[in-house]
């Protein structure tokens, strides 16, 4: 961590860096639910759900939808990897359902394909929590 | 003489390509910067990833994923091939669709079955009138080739590599080592060999450099959710994803700069041809003008 009362929040998409920012304290959206990441946290290496990412600054809470990938937790930041970061405005709640749809008609009938799907269906799901 | 009325046409015509090359010269510059940027953007994601390996590596984990794994018998190949949409760029689509054609014989004498994917209208229309017959065509890729249909691609070679559809998966682009030097390859993507984690010197990213006196005794004991071989699984694919990205990335740093250099050379030809024209105009003109004189002293003299 930077210091003792602030984490440093960077998240990198495979595109670029978009968002490198100090917060007091942020919640990320893990693959079996929310995390806390308090100053001083411990080192971690985590999966991400799909969800929200909050970040809790002096100025409030701002919060974006991110994508799955991961999360580093060094002394020195927080890393948050993930395919793509949104505003939850962005987020269409009738292209999700779409989404859901397509993802639950999937055919899974061998382990890979299974899991594709239940990615897909992740993905759909996750997106249509935050648009609701 | 019709002939200074012919050079003189010819001129204004060098004249005008000069003035489009110049100008395509321009907007490839700009693309070029544009495209470069993006590339050195997108290396923060890789570095955070060879990290993210190098830890659990060091934590202990063993590295093994099907994405890893090399295939037995090698009976399926795929290659793919990253083109130009647009020509007027000097020998980048020529020389990648040689490297590419090549490694496709060669890959036809080891394996019987295999996609051919093409991306880019003229390695499509390379390949149509070599007569190579093509099961994919992306024409969507240009000077900023977007994640998500890059992703697209990576997906359903890693659902065909899993599922043993195919034993191998190659790439063909112009790989970019500097803005000098671009070298048209063709690499092996699948089985995934870009997790270094045997050399954990080459690749530490910035933030670790910085504490590297003290790295050597405290050691961050990473602490893995769910648990390390899971996080593996998503992180090898994620990996591969980013590699191709890159390859695409390079593909289209390389196409500007090709663009850049041809039309700079062709904006300099051009002005060379301007003035071999002018010559040659200013000569005929002065000749026509000795030969109207003669003629006029001629007719003069008879008179007299």
């Amino acid at each position: 961590m930077s210091s003792d009362t602030s984490v440093h929040c960077i998240v990198v998409t495979p595109e670029r860096t978009e968002l490198d920012a100090q917060c007091e304290s942020l919640k990320l959206p893990m693959y079996d639910g929310e995390l806390g990441i308090l100053p001083g946290r411990a080192p971690m290496v985590g999966r991400i759900g799909f969800g929200l990412l909050k970040l809790q600054s002096a100025t409030g809470e701002q919060s974006w939808f991110v994508e799955g990938g991961f999360v580093q937790v060094t002394r020195d930041g927080v890393y948050v990897l993930t395919n793509r970061l949104l505003k939850p405005e962005q987020i269409d709640r009738k292209s999700a359902e779409e989404e859901l749809q397509k993802a639950t008609e999937m055919v899974a009938n061998t382990p890979q394909t299974r899991s594709v799907k239940e990615r897909a269906l992740a993905q759909a799901r996750g997106k249509l929590r935050i648009s609701s | 003489m019709a002939n200074i009325r012919q050079l003189d046409k010819r001129r204004k015509s060098v004249r005008n390509i000069r003035k489009i090359t110049r100008t395509m010269e321009l907007i490839a510059t700009a693309r070029f910067k544009k495209a470069m940027d993006r590339a050195a953007a997108a290396t923060d994601y890789t570095k955070r990833i060879t990290q993210i390996v190098q830890d659990l590596a060091n934590s202990g984990a063993s590295v093994s994923h099907p994405l890893l794994v090399a295939h037995d018998t090698v009976k399926a190949v795929d290659i793919l091939v990253l083109t130009a949409n647009r020509g007027l760029c000097g020998g980048y689509n020529g020389s990648l669709v040689r490297v590419a054609a090549q490694r496709r014989s060669e890959i036809q004498e080891q394996a019987d079955a295999g996609q051919t994917s093409v991306s880019g209208k003229r390695g499509i229309s390379a390949f149509r009138y070599a007569g190579i017959p093509i099961e994919k065509t992306y024409t969507e890729f240009d000077d900023q080739p977007s994640f998500d249909a890059v992703a697209k691609i990576a997906d359903e070679l890693i659902y065909r590599f899993v599922s043993g559809q195919v034993d191998r998966v190659d790439v063909a682009y112009t790989r970019f080592i500097s803005s000098s030097k671009q070298v048209p390859v063709v690499e092996t993507l699948l089985p995934f060999a870009g997790l270094d984690v045997s050399s954990p010197a080459t690749v530490s990213s910035s933030t670790e450099t910085q504490s590297t006196g003290q790295e050597n005794k405290v050691r961050d004991d990473y602490e893995f959710l769910p648990n390390a071989s899971a996080i593996l699984q998503e992180v090898v694919p994620a990996s591969f994803r980013a590699r191709l990205f890159k390859c695409f990335l390079d593909a289209a740093v390389s196409e500007q700069i090709a663009r850049m250099v041809a039309m700079k050379s062709a904006t300099e030809n051009a002005g060379d041809i301007i003035k071999g024209l002018s010559r040659t105009y200013n000569r005929a003109r002065q000749s026509k003008i000795t030969q109207e004189i003669m003629e006029i002293i001629g007719g003069v003299e008879a008179l007299g």
